[in-house]
Formats: C-alpha cells, structure tokens, sequence
C-alpha cells in the first residue's frame, strides 16, 4: 500500500444498514481520505456505478430484488476494471466460485476488522 | 399488529446475525445433500405472542417435519427447523446414501432428522453465539411430524410460562424468524424459525445494543 495513493472512490452495497456502517467505518479508518457511496440493493449499485464510477466495490449477495453477483456481473462486464468484494453470508462452494468466476475474491461474512483486510488487500492489490 | 421493541438499528443487526447463521447452515446442509441450498432474504418479526397464528408464520402447508431444539446461555431460545412433510424422507435418503429404500429409511427417520437439525440449528445459533461473544448450549434436539396450528400452539405455551414469571404481565412477545432454505432438487423449502420468550427478548436485545455499541 503506498501513502501517495490518490484517494480512492468506494461504493458498499448491502441491504443491511449495519453492514454498511461497519465496512464504511474500518475502510475510512485505514483510509480517511477515500470517498464512500452506498446502495442497499443490486439496482442501486447498477445505478451508482453509472453516476459515479468507483474504484472499488464491497458487494453483498442475499439481498431483496437482484442477487449481488448477478450486479456484480452487469457493473463488470461495463467497467472490467473496478475491484470487486464479494461480501456474504452465504458461504456455499457455489457462491464462492461465482465470485471466483466473475473475477472477484469472496470474502465471508461478518463483517469484521479481519475480513475488512482481506478487502481492502484485495484492493490494493488492484491499485 | 407488529410490537415495537426493537429500533430499526437493532432490528437490521439481529438479521445480520441470523444472517450469517443461515449462511452457515446452508453450507452444512448443502454439504450434507450435495445441493446448493438457496436462501432466502431472512426477514424478522416480533410479535406479540397472542398475535401469532399459523398465518404470521407464514407455513401454507399442512403438515411439516419439524426439529427443535433449545438454546440456553444469556437468554433462551426455541429453533425449529421445519421442512414439508414429503421430502423429508429424501432428506434423509441422501444423508444415509441412495441405496437404501424409503421404506427402510423410514426406520432411521427420526434419528436421521434430529441429526439434520442438529447440525443446521447449530451452525445458525453458533455463528450468532461468536458475533455477540456469548456462549450458547444446546438441548437435544426432538423430532415431530407438526401441523402449523401445533406449532402455533407451542408459542402459546411460552407465553402460559411466561406470564407465571412476570408479575407487570403486560404480554409477552415472540420473535420470529423467517428464513427459507430452498432445495431445487428436492423440490422442498426449509423454514427457520425462533422463538423467545419476552424476558429473553430482552436480554437478547441488550446483546444486540452491546455488539452495535462495540462495532459503530
């Protein structure tokens, strides 16, 4: 990770609030100078990428309305160049190699200070 | 009519924990019928215990195979694990290998079902157990075949032994859980549901409040 990093745009999708507030909370307290979007559902996020395009994405799966790795399909097969975390609490080998497939690293949820550092790795690794 | 005890912010919490228990419970049911188990957006209710009927819990069958357990530590829980009548047989079929007939099946049906039960209602409580930092034991767990209105019927008996406890008996209330764990190949939907009694509703809650407090 280099400190002269330009500030980096992260959109969270997650249908829970609480969720959010903790991915939000542990990525600006590494990176206080980033810029953090939310969506609450896969629309949303569809949505937000077109209005502003992130750098990065945390991507929930079990949500209402579009399952998250079917957004994170349509958000990547537009912009193949942002990072994607897959964040669920559905850790079948299934949902894990659908994110495997679509080229982003699945990460198992709760969202703690641990599985938070294996996003934000993932994101550096990108940078 | 829904009872307002929990804040929003609790409310999304408690589901992001169940949440993760039902994730890892779909994964020990998928490894044990080598199916990918769909699950559902879990939703949360807390009602008031005389408010519950089979409509609320949402079970359109008529009869379920039901396996509960109770969960005891901080507060106390009933989960129960229910899935429709029919193919809880080859539930169990694919548990015990596919050679076998029904018929012969039908012999290791009870056993075979609390062992399901068991390894499903533990990975969900587990997972909620390490999230809150609490720790939970777990009762043996008991087979039935269940209609919705003995399984409603259940509630009510909390309530009966709730109110000998509590001498302001303004009601008591439940909380349920609903969380369907579907199996395309089986043709069949499991259904979680918890219940707790309001006194450890709210000993469950101030479990919530704490794990907020620690990660916001």
């Amino acid at each position: 990770m280099l400190a002269t990093q330009s500030p980096k745009k992260v959109l969270i999708v997650d249908d829970s609030k609480v969720s959010r507030m903790v991915i939000k909370a542990h990525i600006l307290a590494a990176y206080p100078e980033w810029s953090v979007q939310e969506a609450a559902s896969g629309d949303e996020a569809i949505g937000a990428v077109e209005r502003d395009l992130p750098d990065y994405c945390t991507m929930d799966i079990n949500m209402p309305g579009m399952l998250g790795t079917d957004a994170a399909e349509i958000i990547l097969a537009k912009h193949p160049q942002l990072r994607v975390v897959i964040f669920s609490a559905n850790i079948q080998e299934a949902a894990q190699s659908r994110a495997q497939q679509l080229g982003a690293l699945f990460v198992a949820k709760p969202v703690t200070e641990k599985s938070i550092a294996q996003a934000l790795g993932h994101f550096a690794r990108g940078a | 009519m829904k009872a307002k005890v929990l804040s929003e912010i609790q409310i999304d919490a408690l589901t992001e924990v169940f949440n993760v228990g039902a994730g890892r419970a779909a994964l020990s049911l998928s490894e044990i019928v080598g199916e990918e188990v769909m699950l559902s957006v879990p939703s949360i209710e807390v009602l008031k215990a005389e408010d519950v009927n089979s409509r609320v819990l949402t079970l359109k069958d008529d009869k379920f195979a039901t396996v509960s357990q109770l969960f005891s530590g901080p507060f106390e829980a009933e989960a129960v694990l229910l899935f429709t009548e029919n193919y809880a047989l080859e539930i169990v079929r694919d548990m015990m290998g596919s050679q076998m007939s029904i018929e012969d099946l039908a012999e290791f049906e009870q056993e075979a079902m609390c062992e399901l039960g068991n390894i499903i209602l533990n990975a969900c409580l587990s997972a909620m157990a390490d999230m809150l930092g609490i720790s939970l034991n777990s009762s043996l767990p008991t087979y039935a075949m269940s209609s919705p209105d003995e399984i409603t019927a259940r509630l009510a008996d909390k309530r009966d032994e709730e109110s000998g406890e509590d001498d302001d008996n303004d009601g008591s209330y439940v909380l349920v859980l609903h969380i369907d764990l579907v199996l395309e190949k089986h043709h069949t939907e499991g259904h979680l549901i918890f219940l707790l009694s309001s006194t450890s509703l709210s000993k469950l809650i101030s479990h919530i409040q704490q794990y907020l407090n620690n990660i916001l």
